[in-house]
């Protein structure tokens, strides 16, 4: 899901950037906002981040092509306001060490997963409506959550893709190619749904403190 | 003609021939027939192999080559084989830095060529091995364990 150096126009990744920019500054004020000591949860973002980032070394092979592990939706759920920041650290150090993304796409893969974590938050926030405690509301968000981050993220990706397109590639065999990897993404985000939901529900009976992304 | 004499003796052969030869010769200025000339020089052949990381040949990819100081048309396209090979000729009377670009479904990347008077420099890999991956992700995890017990301990 990580988008390469080399294969997007450099206005896209200007975007990208700006884009990563602001959400960044929006999470770091939210935080501020909402967290009356940001500190305590450093430890769980700090674990998570390191979940993430080796995530995406775990692959699963979905012929034709090969996908690995996002858990851009676990991070949504489990850390909240957090996961934006999170992701642009998890993703800056799978750059810099392994070449998995790029430096001059940071911004752009930061939108592609971090979006999607921020978009899993809010719709497993809902388990405030629908009983907080209970297990049948956690579990169903959980999985919606994280299937939706997964699916949504799979399909920023093939948009830019099909955008940029250069012109001396065949853009027909390309298109197919991006097809298959966007419809490869399916079985990632039933797995990852069922992960989340696995982590929660552990969770919900432990520690469900862990779980309240708003605690201070 | 030379196929109607050779039951003949190796002599009366090899007198023919040069016969043939001669005449060829003095044939040579005049009208050209059906000759074809084949020569061959020895140029050096770029092999790409384009893998994911997880070992998988990206088959079926789009290459694009760019000859050095045209980085927006290419040289030359086509597509890697099932075992994800793309071999190409640079052209040696362009030396510089060629680019090569794989991609498929935004999977991809670039290898840069130098290429220095018709010779190839070897480029550097950016590719690990698992031994090193295993290490360097244990390594970052490891720095993140370390930030989360920096932040959970007990305050003095």
């Amino acid at each position: 899901m990580h988008i390469p150096d080399g294969i997007i126009s450099t206005s896209a990744l200007i975007s990208g950037y700006a884009a990563t920019g602001g959400l960044t500054w929006l999470s770091l004020r939210k935080i501020k906002q909402r967290y009356a000591n940001p500190r305590s949860v450093i430890p769980k973002a700090a674990l998570l981040t390191a979940a993430f980032f080796a995530a995406s070394l775990i692959h699963i092979p979905i012929p034709p092509v090969s996908v690995h592990l996002v858990l851009s939706g676990l991070m949504g759920v489990m850390l909240g306001w957090f996961a934006f920041p999170a992701v642009l650290v998890g993703l800056l150090l799978q750059a810099i060490m392994f070449q998995h993304g790029g430096l001059t796409t940071l911004g752009i893969n930061a939108i592609i997963m971090g979006l999607p974590a921020l978009l899993a938050f809010s719709i497993f926030r809902l388990r405030y409506i629908f009983g907080r405690d209970k297990i049948v509301p956690n579990a169903i968000l959980a999985f919606i959550a994280s299937f939706l981050a997964v699916a949504f993220g799979a399909m920023i990706v093939a948009v830019m893709l099909v955008y940029a397109t250069p012109s001396y590639l065949d853009a027909a065999a390309e298109r197919n190619a991006i097809i298959a990897l966007t419809l490869a993404h399916i079985p990632v985000a039933v797995i990852e749904g069922i992960f989340t939901v696995m982590v929660v529900l552990f969770l919900l009976k432990v520690q469900p403190a862990l779980l309240g992304s708003e605690q201070g | 003609m030379l196929l109607n004499v050779q039951s003949a003796g190796c002599k009366k052969i090899i007198l023919i021939m040069l016969l043939a030869y001669v005449l060829l010769f003095l044939n040579a200025g005049g009208v050209s027939a059906h000759g074809v000339e084949l020569e061959f020089t020895e140029r050096s052949t770029v092999e790409v192999t384009a893998r994911y990381d997880s070992g998988d040949p990206m088959a079926g990819a789009q290459v694009a080559v760019f000859a050095p100081g045209s980085p927006a048309e290419p040289w030359l396209t086509g597509v890697c084989d099932s075992s994800g090979r793309f071999f190409f000729v640079p052209d040696p009377a362009i030396p510089g830095l060629w680019e090569v670009q794989v991609r498929l479904a935004g999977h991809g990347g670039l290898i840069r060529i130098e290429l220095a008077e018709g010779n190839i420099e070897p480029s550097r890999s950016t590719g690990f091995s698992g031994l090193q991956i295993l290490i360097m992700a244990a390594a970052v995890i490891w720095g993140f364990v370390g930030t989360a017990l920096f932040y959970s301990r007990k305050r003095a």
